[in-house]
């Protein structure tokens, strides 16, 4: 444009320098002026497009303007937000969350609770983890609160139950005592005294809570008994209980019985001086005598003691006068002891009376050996049982028995049971030893031609002397268990032969049969050990089993019958090889020997009328 | 005393068997039971001690007299009878089922059913002898359980019946005498009655033989005269052996002469009659004696106790191995509770 402008600019002065030199020279100059006009309307025309131009450009300016003022407005918005922004930041990270005072549950304690929860978040970052556990504990959280609310509820009901109930309960009292007094006439009618039977007991009610029990089962089996196989009584005064009573209070008058740690905790601290003192067994004590009156009769004495919660035992033989036993009272102690297995006594089985005890400088063992010492007896497990105690036993078994009738009964009649063999036992020992039974009559005595050989002697010996004997069978027995042992020797002869047999009872007969071992002196000393016949021999009595036995049986002779037998069998069979044939077949037997191990025919065989021994 | 503890005390072991496997040894007692001992257990080393045994038992009325292995199948010498258990070798069990049974004919006089006392397997034929407690030895086909034949001439029961490739069978019993037999004849072809030999008679205990071996040209037999060698050709007693008790159990082991019986040793000779070895033993008696060479070689001895004798070179006692109270399961057993009742004592009046 300026270009354009400039050229016409520049004609215009040569057209006005041409007209100028013509006017000067004289020239005529209007052609020239004429053209030179003309070019004033190109000059005009340019001038025109030039204002355009110029407007054109001025718009364009204030476009531009417009759009700069725009940007700085956003920029001046965005400068507020980020002031706005770093003021929430600031704000964010002075944020508490409420979390962080929760308790919350351990790591460990989470992911066993919530396992599947916290099992698909390895990857997730701490923060989202931690929210996750939140989120997880809320709804656990709201599970236990409507189960708490559930229980609430049902305690709510029950009890409302309990309440409606016991209302029920009551409202019998009335119609009871109605009745009651309705059938008196009755009662004296029938001539029932209940009141008088009540009374005469009123001492009872002054026995421990245990005992109490006891005597009140032992009674009420006693009623419903038809024969009178045992009888109870309470022994001691009931001045003495009152009194004993009385000094309690005395002493120690803040303490209920609702805290009987601290009152034995006391109360005891002093007493180590003085075990006699802390283990006074109670007042009264039961005193319970099983057996029929008239014959011998088993006496337990069964006392409480308060220290050690529990009851023990004492048991004594009560010989009656016509019979013409000696007294041989060492069994009852073996009775009690393995009246059940593995309840030796040794122990106070009651649970945590260690604990109990060491507070008041006490041990167990002590107070154990201060009981036996004092012939207080053992305390048993099956005697706790017997008073509701509850027991835990020396392979920490729990037991407490409710069933009470049923298992009292059961004892009494355990031990009737052992009783009466222990006596039948110690009835042929002594029959043994002092030969005053009759061999030959006996109804064990099953062969009816009769013995050869002839038992002459029955002593008793030491444990030292029992165990001198070498056999297998001693190597075998299974634990120990707190079994002790009776040892005897008996001799048996025929002819130039002489038998001799140790024979060990154990103490917990007869849940286990007398052992025999046997040794033949006759060519030499046979034994077990070295002759197979010896052994099959000695195998062959001691299998003998109660199962075996026909009823009224009396399994030591029966043991020493089968042994008898056997001894005469083994002479016969061996004697029939020797050169001077000092035995002779007497029994009936079909054939001396049989497999290869040469058994001899021990077995006696009945059939009809026919009789015979086998292999 | 408890059943338990009398089983410990007075096990009898009569017979004993090795599997075809080489791999379980089978015992079997009077009192019915069958023990079954895994061999491998024996050869871990000494530090751990040998795992339990199984037991398979077959009835308290079962006396166990002698066992003999057979393919898979146990055979078993009973009273009255022989059976046959199936052993199952991968879980270790034998069949509670009998698989087969072959009764023993009783003979028209006879009160008492035959004991089976010993029995010889030919496993090439298939073939079972067995040696009656009648004195009958019979001849059984396993094939299809028939008695093929009986051979009789003892007057009294069996103790041992052994046989050899040649057709031979050889037999030692009660009555003292050994006889030979053949397949092909009807009578026994050889008789041996060693007690009416002075040098082996031993007066006070009797004219039985209770063991009878034999190789290819030797027999040995003892009992209660003594253990001695007899050439089989000339039936001439060539040596006599010192073992100082009665003889229930002798054999060739290699070049030697295993002798055991009523005596606290079992004892091994040269043929010449050395002493080489002097094995003590526990049992009363010893009944029965297997062993292997491969692929473990072992010896076990058993008897009248409670435990098996491994020997592991023949000459010298390796280990004893418990048979009740070492088995599989035993301590879960409840215990039994057997009381005697009895009836209540009534005194008499004074």
């Amino acid at each position: 444009m300026e270009t354009i402008l400039n050229t016409q600019f520049d004609e215009l002065q040569k057209a006005i320098e041409g007209i100028k030199e013509a006017k000067s020279k004289g020239q005529s100059t209007d052609e020239a002026r004429t053209a030179a006009t003309l070019m004033f309307v190109a000059l005009k025309h340019a001038n025109r497009e030039v204002k355009h131009k110029i407007k054109d450009g001025r718009d364009k300016l204030h476009l531009e303007k417009c759009k700069v003022d725009l940007s700085r407005l956003q920029l001046q918005n965005l400068l507020y937000e980020v002031s706005h922004l770093k003021k929430e930041i600031v704000r964010c990270q002075k944020f508490k969350s409420r979390d962080t005072s929760l308790e919350l549950l351990s790591e460990a304690e989470y992911s066993s609770k919530l396992p599947d929860m916290a099992n698909d978040e390895e990857e997730l970052s701490s923060h989202k983890q931690h929210l996750h556990r939140l989120d997880c504990e809320l709804r656990l959280r709201k599970e236990l609160d409507k189960q708490y609310s559930a229980l609430l509820s049902s305690k709510q009901e029950l009890l409302q139950d309990n309440l409606s109930h016991a209302q029920r309960y009551v409202s019998f009292a009335p119609a009871l005592r109605t009745l009651q007094s309705a059938t008196k006439p009755l009662h004296d009618a029938l001539q029932l005294s209940l009141d008088v039977e009540w009374k005469l007991s009123a001492v009872v009610k002054y026995l421990p809570k245990p005992l109490y029990v006891l005597f009140i089962v032992l009674q009420s089996l006693q009623r419903v008994s038809e024969e009178q196989s045992f009888t109870a009584e309470v022994v001691g005064y009931e001045s003495e209980a009152q009194m004993q009573q009385l000094l309690k209070e005395k002493k120690y008058p803040t303490l209920n019985h609702r805290q009987p740690e601290t009152e034995t905790g006391e109360q005891y601290k002093i007493g180590k001086s003085s075990l006699e003192e802390a283990l006074a067994s109670h007042p009264l004590h039961i005193c319970l005598t099983i057996g029929a009156a008239g014959s011998n009769q088993l006496v337990l004495q069964i006392r409480y003691f308060d220290l050690i919660k529990c009851a023990t035992v004492w048991g004594q033989m009560n010989y009656s006068s016509n019979s013409n036993s000696q007294p041989d009272t060492n069994f009852v102690h073996h009775l009690l002891r393995h009246l059940y297995p593995n309840d030796l006594g040794t122990e106070i089985p009651i649970p945590g009376i260690q604990h109990e005890l060491r507070s008041s400088d006490l041990t167990a063992e002590e107070c154990v050996r201060y009981l036996k010492a004092k012939d207080f007896g053992k305390p048993f497990c099956w005697l706790q049982s017997m008073c509701s105690i509850a027991t835990v036993n020396s392979s920490m078994l729990y037991n407490h028995e409710l069933n009470l009738n049923k298992h009292t009964k059961e004892i009494i009649d355990r031990i009737a049971r052992r009783l009466n063999s222990w006596q039948r036992l110690s009835q042929q020992i002594r029959g043994l030893t002092y030969k005053d039974i009759d061999l030959y009559s006996l109804k064990e005595n099953i062969y009816p031609a009769g013995l050869s050989c002839s038992l002459v002697q029955w002593t008793a010996i030491t444990h030292e002397e029992f165990h001198s004997q070498i056999s297998d069978v001693l190597n075998t027995s299974s634990g120990d268990k707190g079994i002790t042992y009776n040892s005897y020797r008996a001799v048996i002869v025929r002819g130039s032969a002489k038998m001799e047999c140790f024979i060990r009872i154990p103490s917990n007969y007869p849940m286990e049969m007398p052992l025999w071992i046997l040794n033949v002196h006759w060519n030499g000393c046979h034994t077990s050990q070295n002759n197979s016949a010896i052994k099959m021999m000695e195998f062959w009595t001691n299998s003998l089993q109660p199962k075996h036995l026909e009823p009224n049986d009396h399994i030591l002779y029966a043991q020493l019958f089968r042994t008898i037998y056997s001894f005469d069998i083994f002479l016969e069979t061996e004697g029939s090889m020797q050169n001077t044939i000092e035995y002779n077949k007497e029994k009936p037997y079909i054939s001396a020997f049989a497999k290869r191990s040469r058994s001899r025919p021990y077995k006696y065989i009945k059939k009809g009328s026919v009789y015979a021994f086998k292999q | 005393m408890k059943q338990k503890d009398l089983k410990r005390a007075y096990n009898n072991v009569l017979a004993q068997a090795i599997s075809a496997s080489h791999q379980y040894l089978f015992a079997g007692n009077l009192f019915g039971d069958i023990f079954v001992l895994r061999i491998k257990e024996l050869d871990k080393g000494s530090e751990e001690p040998p795992g339990k045994l199984k037991i398979f038992p077959q009835g308290s009325d079962v006396d166990i007299n002698y066992l003999v292995f057979h393919r898979d199948f146990l055979i078993v010498g009973a009273v009255g009878l022989i059976y046959g258990l199936k052993w199952n070798e991968e879980e270790e069990t034998l069949d509670t089922k009998r698989s087969w049974e072959v009764k023993i004919p009783m003979q028209v006089d006879a009160v008492e059913v035959p004991d089976v006392n010993s029995m010889w397997l030919d496993s090439e034929n298939s073939i079972l002898l067995a040696g009656c407690g009648d004195g009958v030895i019979l001849q059984v086909s396993l094939e299809d359980g028939r008695i093929q034949r009986e051979y009789r001439g003892h007057t009294d029961y069996v103790h041992s019946v052994v046989g050899n490739t040649k057709g031979q069978i050889f037999s030692g019993a009660e009555d003292g005498t050994v006889r030979v037999w053949s397949t092909k004849q009807q009578e026994h072809t050889a008789m041996l009655e060693p007690y009416k030999n002075p040098n082996l008679l031993r007066p006070d205990w009797g004219k039985w033989i209770g063991a009878v071996a034999v190789n290819e040209d030797w027999l040995l037999c003892g009992g209660g005269p003594k253990a001695s060698i007899f050439h089989l050709r000339s039936l001439e007693c060539t040596r006599v052996f010192d073992f100082p008790g009665r003889v229930h159990l002798c054999d060739f082991v290699d070049d030697c002469v295993l002798i055991g019986g009523e005596h606290n040793h079992v004892q091994s000779y040269t043929l010449n009659g050395e002493l080489q070895a002097n094995i003590p033993v526990e049992h009363t008696a010893c009944y029965s004696a297997v062993w292997q060479t491969s692929p473990i070689k072992l010896m076990s001895i058993a008897g009248f106790s409670n435990k098996l004798h491994i020997l592991k070179d023949f000459r010298f006692l390796d280990s004893k191995i418990d048979l009740y109270g070492n088995v599989q399961g035993e301590e879960n057993e409840p215990e039994e509770d057997d009381e005697l009742i009895e009836e209540p004592l009534t005194i008499e009046a004074a």
